[in-house]
């Protein structure tokens, strides 16, 4: 299934993706935490836009689109990026790791954890790539 | 800029050395000012060892400004080991006490006739003799030097046993763990009979133009402090990129024979972080602290924990994961005063060779070397720190190493020194950084391996080629060493992200200038072909920028399983993006006057 970005069609699909992609389930089989994405408005994004996805041992227990932060007060990540600088991303204009190591994606969290899980970091983004359908 | 103090050992005669104006617009400091200072000297009938060789320590401009990462200083001179162009650069407080004292730099040349320290107080300066230091270890050294003349707050520039008895990669110490550790300038240090160098002063350090500095130093360390990678080196230290450098087959193994270690993560900052862990140390001024202050169980004291280079090199490549040893390994190496990328990039040679049947316990003294065995492994570092055994064939370095068993294209080096710790068969920019880099196989004249992970710099045209593209990315990897010869003229850690506008900002307000990206990455340019003209005058030519055998070599698994860098395709594609002759290696004499060098190209074309 794949959908519009940013719409909560669109991270209900990732959701789904998660959940049924082997290779997601084998690379993120070690990994424990959860995480909020702020996107900052930029282009035709007007308002900032936050998603949360509960990321566990190689599957997705939940997602909320616009969640209140209050609802999961100690995320294991928060990461933010401006809207153009997501949707480089998921067209695959902007490399991931780029991303991370200019601060184009701000990280927040375990460093340690994010380093020694790269692998992991990656296979979610080629997810989220394959359930763009069309970016706004 | 300051001047700097010249001594002659032999004599004790002193001078001050100002600085020609134009030099200090054109070179600014650091390695790039060193180089054009010492561009006479660096002959290639110069003896690296002899007391004529010129050992240069070299602040930059903004050394001990509390700018981003710029409480570094650098060593120049002759390398031992590879007769070119040697430079190192170290972090601590004692540049910025240099300058404090007043002086930007000190240039040391001649021999004393016995074992000497120097001891800077303010613009006093005392020949002491060290003949009572002489053997004692660097962190024994830095202390009773100390308390020797009285000031807690002197800092302490400091070479070992190793340094004392010229093993070829000794390195110089500071601040306790320190380290100036390539290009063997302890060595050079101990054939002057020079143990230590104390420093102490209270002047102000001059900026241009101080008020618009501190505004500028303000924003660039609170951007740093926000910076990804700063996160990630503070957190888990430089050794924290180790899992992702396995995973990609870029982390040497079992002496750049692997491409894969499965208990890499027992061996990895993190690791260290959730383990031995108590704290962090940073430089002068620096936001980052990359430093680790570990306590291992049973220890009473804090210690210094491994960086990455230490870490990889008594770990994966000697397929060690017990983390506690390389703690020691690593102290054993900073006590003795040896690099530890070479001491055990060399070790690991002895390894390679006892397995192939070239070395056996004969030659080892009863050693017997099976990989992994931590007692083996402390074995030869002591044996290398003390030159005994065949610990004196090891202390001439990897390249002479080898070659005494008749195998000199086993060992991974280049010319003369020994391969760092990312592997270009993981990250293919390395194959250049290694084969054109001014030192040797050096990884901090161009770290391309963080824009083969993807940092690129977009506004310096270095972009992102995947991690194995070849001659494509030749050019991409000559901007960035231009980049790289900035920071080692500024002495600028190279953990830093500063962007080039504001780092071109910095430099403006702290020397005067008034340059574009541009100009900095023409000086940049200026900076690289002066060294490469250095050894050039030395002897060096096309044929030296090679890449050992065993990094040509296949791994039959891991990340990069398969891939080889087509290190002559990439060269052919080098030579053109620099402007340099393909035949003899050398700068054009157009490029030279290009870049402003007008003597140096007289002197390599006449």
């Amino acid at each position: 299934m794949t959908a519009v970005f940013p719409s909560e069609e669109w991270l209900k699909g990732l959701e789904t993706k998660l959940n049924t992609d082997g290779r997601y389930a084998e690379i993120a089989k070690n990994w424990e935490g959860d995480l909020f994405f702020f996107i900052e408005p930029e282009g035709n994004l007007k308002e900032q836009l936050t998603f949360y996805l509960d990321l566990w041992h190689g599957a997705c227990r939940k997602v909320e689109y616009k969640p209140s932060t209050d609802a999961h007060p100690n995320p294991t990540f928060t990461l933010s990026a401006t809207y153009n600088n997501i949707t480089a991303i998921l067209s695959g204009k902007l490399n991931p790791m780029t991303a991370m190591m200019t601060s184009k994606l701000k990280v927040k969290g375990s460093m340690g954890y994010m380093m020694r899980n790269v692998p992991t970091v990656l296979d979610f983004v080629r997810c989220a790539q394959e359930v763009t359908k069309e970016i706004l | 800029m300051q001047p700097i103090l010249k001594i002659d050992l032999t004599t004790g005669a002193t001078e001050e050395i100002v600085i020609p104006k134009e030099w200090e617009k054109d070179f600014l400091g650091g390695a790039s000012l060193a180089a054009r200072i010492l561009y006479p000297s660096l002959t290639p009938e110069l003896d690296a060892l002899s007391p004529e060789a010129p050992l240069l320590f070299l602040t930059g401009p903004m050394t001990g400004t509390s700018g981003p990462t710029t409480g570094r200083f650098v060593i120049c001179g002759k390398g031992p080991a590879t007769g070119l162009w040697a430079e190192s650069n170290i972090g601590g407080f004692w540049g910025p006490e240099l300058r404090k004292a007043g002086y930007d730099g000190l240039w040391v040349t001649g021999k004393a006739p016995e074992p000497v320290y120097l001891w800077l107080n303010g613009s006093k300066l005392e020949v002491r003799s060290a003949a009572h230091l002489w053997g004692q270890n660097t962190y024994t050294t830095q202390d009773k030097i100390k308390d020797e003349v009285g000031e807690k707050s002197a800092r302490v520039c400091v070479i070992g046993t190793a340094g004392e008895k010229q093993v070829l990669f000794a390195s110089i110490m500071c601040d306790h763990g320190r380290m100036a550790g390539r290009t063997g300038m302890g060595a050079v240090m101990g054939s002057k009979n020079l143990k230590a160098v104390a420093v102490q002063g209270t002047n102000e350090i001059p900026v241009f133009d101080l008020t618009k500095y501190k505004s500028l130093r303000s924003e660039a360390n609170r951007k740093l402090k926000e910076d990804n990678e700063a996160k990630v080196i503070r957190e888990v230290g430089t050794a924290g990129a180790a899992n992702y450098a396995e995973y990609l087959g870029a982390l040497p193994v079992k002496y750049y024979t692997r491409g894969s270690f499965e208990n890499v993560d027992n061996v990895s900052g993190a690791k260290m972080t959730e383990t031995i862990l108590v704290g962090r140390s940073a430089c002068q001024g620096c936001v980052i602290a990359c430093g680790r202050v570990v306590k291992l169980p049973g220890d009473r004291t804090k210690r210094k924990g491994p960086e990455h280079e230490t870490m990889v090199g008594f770990g994966a490549n000697l397929l060690n994961d017990n983390l506690e040893s390389i703690v020691d390994l690593g102290e054993l190496c900073d006590r003795y005063g040896m690099d530890t990328i070479s001491a055990s990039n060399t070790i690991g040679l002895a390894f390679h060779l006892y397995e192939k049947g070239i070395i056996t316990k004969e030659d080892t003294g009863g050693i017997e070397l099976k990989w992994g065995d931590v007692d083996a492994i402390e074995a030869l570092v002591r044996l290398v720190g003390s030159r005994e055994g065949i610990g004196d064939l090891m202390a001439q370095g990897s390249r002479s190493f080898a070659a005494h068993f008749g195998v000199e294209e086993e060992a991974v080096q280049v010319n003369g020194l020994e391969v760092a710790y990312h592997d270009p068969r993981g990250v293919s920019g390395m194959a250049l950084s290694y084969a054109t880099s001014p030192r040797g196989a050096c990884h901090n004249q161009s770290d391309y391996f963080f824009v083969d992970w993807g940092h690129s710099h977009e506004e310096l045209g270095i972009q992102f080629f995947e991690r194995h593209a070849q001659a494509e990315k030749a050019g991409n990897v000559a901007r960035h060493q231009n980049w790289r010869s900035v920071d080692n003229a500024i002495v600028m850690c190279i953990f830093a992200n500063v962007e080039a506008e504001e780092k071109v900002k910095l430099i403006n307000v702290a020397c005067g200038l008034d340059w574009s990206v541009d100009d900095m990455m023409r000086f940049g340019e200026r900076s690289w072909n002066l060294k490469r003209a250095i050894n050039n005058r030395m002897g060096l030519t096309a044929a030296n920028d090679r890449l050992p055998k065993g990094l040509l070599e296949p791994f039959p698994d891991g990340g990069s399983a398969g891939f080889v860098p087509d290190i002559r395709g990439m060269l052919s594609a080098y030579y053109e993006a620099r402007g340099w002759d393909p035949e003899t290696g050398k700068p054009t004499r157009g490029k030279l006057i290009e870049l402003g060098l007008e003597d140096v190209a007289q002197d390599l074309w006449g």
